[in-house]
């Protein structure tokens, strides 16, 4: 990503050569593949930063993603606020709850911190699910306004992808600079290590809880334009299968690259509707090739940090506590 | 005035007292050896010096200040800085990316001067930058700066370790049982290298477990045994202490 030349290729790819493309085809279908995959690149490249960069492996990133959405839905139907006020809303509601449940968490290592974060995104579902008189629970939120961001009309297919695409760029030029500065460096070294960070005079905790802010919040932007986009949300959306759909986008990708991220979200997104020709057996066939990916890519298509070297050391970890608190001797 | 100064630290695990009612104080550019025989408490006394583990009581002071109880990093931003004995690199990071995260560690830094590319991020960026050339030009690693620290010949790795210390800009160096794994060239390379940067004015504190490196450069000793402090001379006199020899050879007992 260095000097100009990948900048202005994203760029004219993104604003010139897909839009003009997708005009020229004209059909609605291939916009919205477009847009759905965008919006999970900013969600790819945001669990990027905490799971790839910073090395902490979370498994409820599609709450935050949810977060946004329903903070998006509720503020436009019920007090009619435009997608203006609502992304932005979106990511720091996002953002609120990312910190709020990154202080106690953060402390926890590695295997523990995952779990954690299971049980929070399931426990934000299961809230968004039954708290009915809030989010409607399982009949979800319909009828949420298209994006008409400060009274410009961006409902065509031309401009909803243009704004994403906008989105989605700023998204990649957040990660890219997070990532790619001393400041990456940092979170980079308590992936490997963090103790270690520690006694080299890195804040580990706030610099994790940092991290987590800056992704949750990308990752609200993300839910907030699903819900405009999409017109509709229902807990369903954001299960735990979707943070997991998000994992493995990241893990295909390598973990803690950029491209990596944007070629998984692609990959992932695009080959089961590419697939859709061999009919019902096609999820098993985007199941193969991710297993393959594994197994042969075991750093990903660009990875810095293999994934069974990542999901050792988190689950090794585990047995590195104090066994002294145990009788001694086995029964 | 001293540097650094432990007052009267003991550190219990349960009912194991691994540190025992430890003073001492090492005064700017000493160069000072902690030896003792295994489990002797050295690695406690180390770990409760850099914030690793608190101590059960008793005070540990740096340049005045009491640093008992902070965390690592703090102690760390304070101007100790420290290797580890088994090697903890950052193994998937380059040998200049490891060393840079120690400067930045002296230096400090935010997301949001990355993120924005204020003036003041590139001017800070520059900074690490500068202190990590220099850092990886005083341990030789500059030629390898590229490579992943995971590919470092294992010789070097321990000059990694004290080149990323060094870019935390210690007024204290301490290290832990840097010799360990290296052969008699090696270590006598690594000798040297110490006698260099302790000539360059940097108090440093070197925890062995090998009396052979310590006792050939250090100006005083402290010897450890069963978490006491039994020694606390020059090499010369150590060598002769009879408390020393024992805990070192064991008493002569009856079979």
């Amino acid at each position: 990503m260095r000097g100009v030349l990948a900048p202005l290729a994203v760029f004219a790819v993104l604003f010139g050569v897909l839009p003009a493309g997708l005009s020229a085809a004209g059909s609605g279908y291939l916009f919205r593949l477009a847009d759905v995959t965008l919006i999970f690149c900013i969600l790819s490249l945001s669990m990027q930063l905490i799971t790839g960069v910073a090395g902490l492996l979370t498994l409820g990133h599609a709450a935050f993603y949810g977060i946004g959405a329903y903070t998006a839905a509720i503020l436009s139907t019920r007090l009619g606020f435009d997608a203006g006020l609502t992304i932005p809303a979106s990511g720091l509601v996002s953002a609120l709850f990312g910190v709020l449940i990154a202080l106690p968490t953060m402390r926890l290592v590695s295997i523990y911190f995952a779990v954690a974060t299971l049980g929070l995104g399931e426990m934000i579902y299961v809230t968004l699910l039954n708290w009915v008189s809030f989010t409607r629970g399982p009949l979800g939120i319909g009828d949420i306004p298209p994006l008409r961001p400060f009274g410009f009309d961006l409902s065509s297919p031309l401009g909803t992808y243009l704004l994403i695409a906008a989105l989605a760029a700023l998204a990649l030029l957040v990660v890219h600079r997070v990532a790619h500065s001393y400041y990456g460096n940092t979170l980079r070294a308590l992936r490997e290590d963090d103790q270690c960070a520690d006694a080299m005079g890195l804040p580990v905790v706030r610099l994790k809880i940092e991290t987590f802010a800056i992704a949750t919040f990308l990752a609200g932007i993300a839910g907030a334009l699903w819900a405009h986009t999409t017109g509709y949300v229902n807990p369903a959306d954001f299960r735990f299968a979707e943070s997991i759909l998000i994992l493995a986008m990241v893990v295909v990708g390598g973990l803690g690259s950029i491209p990596g991220a944007i070629v998984g979200a692609a990959l992932l997104i695009l080959l089961p509707e590419a697939l859709r020709a061999i009919g019902r057996v096609r999820i098993l066939a985007v199941g193969l090739i991710m297993f393959l990916c594994i197994l042969f890519l075991p750093k990903g298509l660009f990875g810095e940090v293999t994934a069974l070297d990542l999901v050792r050391r988190q689950f090794g970890a585990a047995w590195r506590g104090s066994p002294t608190d145990r009788p001694l001797g086995w029964r | 005035m001293a540097l650094l100064e432990i007052d009267r630290v003991t550190r219990r695990f349960g009912g194991l007292v691994a540190v025992d009612d430890v003073s001492g104080a090492i005064a700017e550019g000493e160069l000072v050896g902690l030896i003792g025989p295994n489990g002797a408490g050295k690695t406690t006394l180390f770990n409760v010096i850099c914030g690793f583990t608190p101590p059960s009581s008793g005070e540990v002071r740096f340049a005045g200040e009491p640093i008992t109880g902070l965390r690592p990093w703090r102690i760390c931003r304070r101007g100790i800085g420290r290797t580890f004995q088994n090697l903890r690199l950052f193994p998937n990071m380059t040998v200049f990316d490891n060393v840079s995260v120690g400067a930045v560690g002296r230096l400090g830094i935010g997301p949001f001067e990355s993120l924005l590319r204020t003036r003041a991020a590139r001017d800070r960026a520059a900074d690490v930058s500068a202190r990590t050339w220099q850092a990886l030009e005083r341990t030789g690693l500059a030629p390898y700066a590229h490579l992943l620290a995971a590919d470092l010949p294992y010789g070097r790795r321990k000059y990694l370790e004290i080149a990323r210390a060094l870019a935390t800009g210690p007024r204290l160096l301490v290290l832990d049982e840097p010799a360990a794994g290296l052969n008699e060239t090696e270590t006598a390379e690594l000798a040297r290298f110490i006698r260099t940067l302790h000539a360059e004015g940097l108090t440093i504190l070197l925890v062995e477990h090998d009396m052979s490196l310590v006792m050939g450069i250090c100006q005083r000793v402290m010897v450890l045994a069963s978490g006491r402090k039994i020694a606390d001379a020059p090499p010369s006199v150590v060598q002769q202490d009879p408390l020393v020899l024992e805990a070192y050879l064991g008493t002569e007992e009856v079979a």
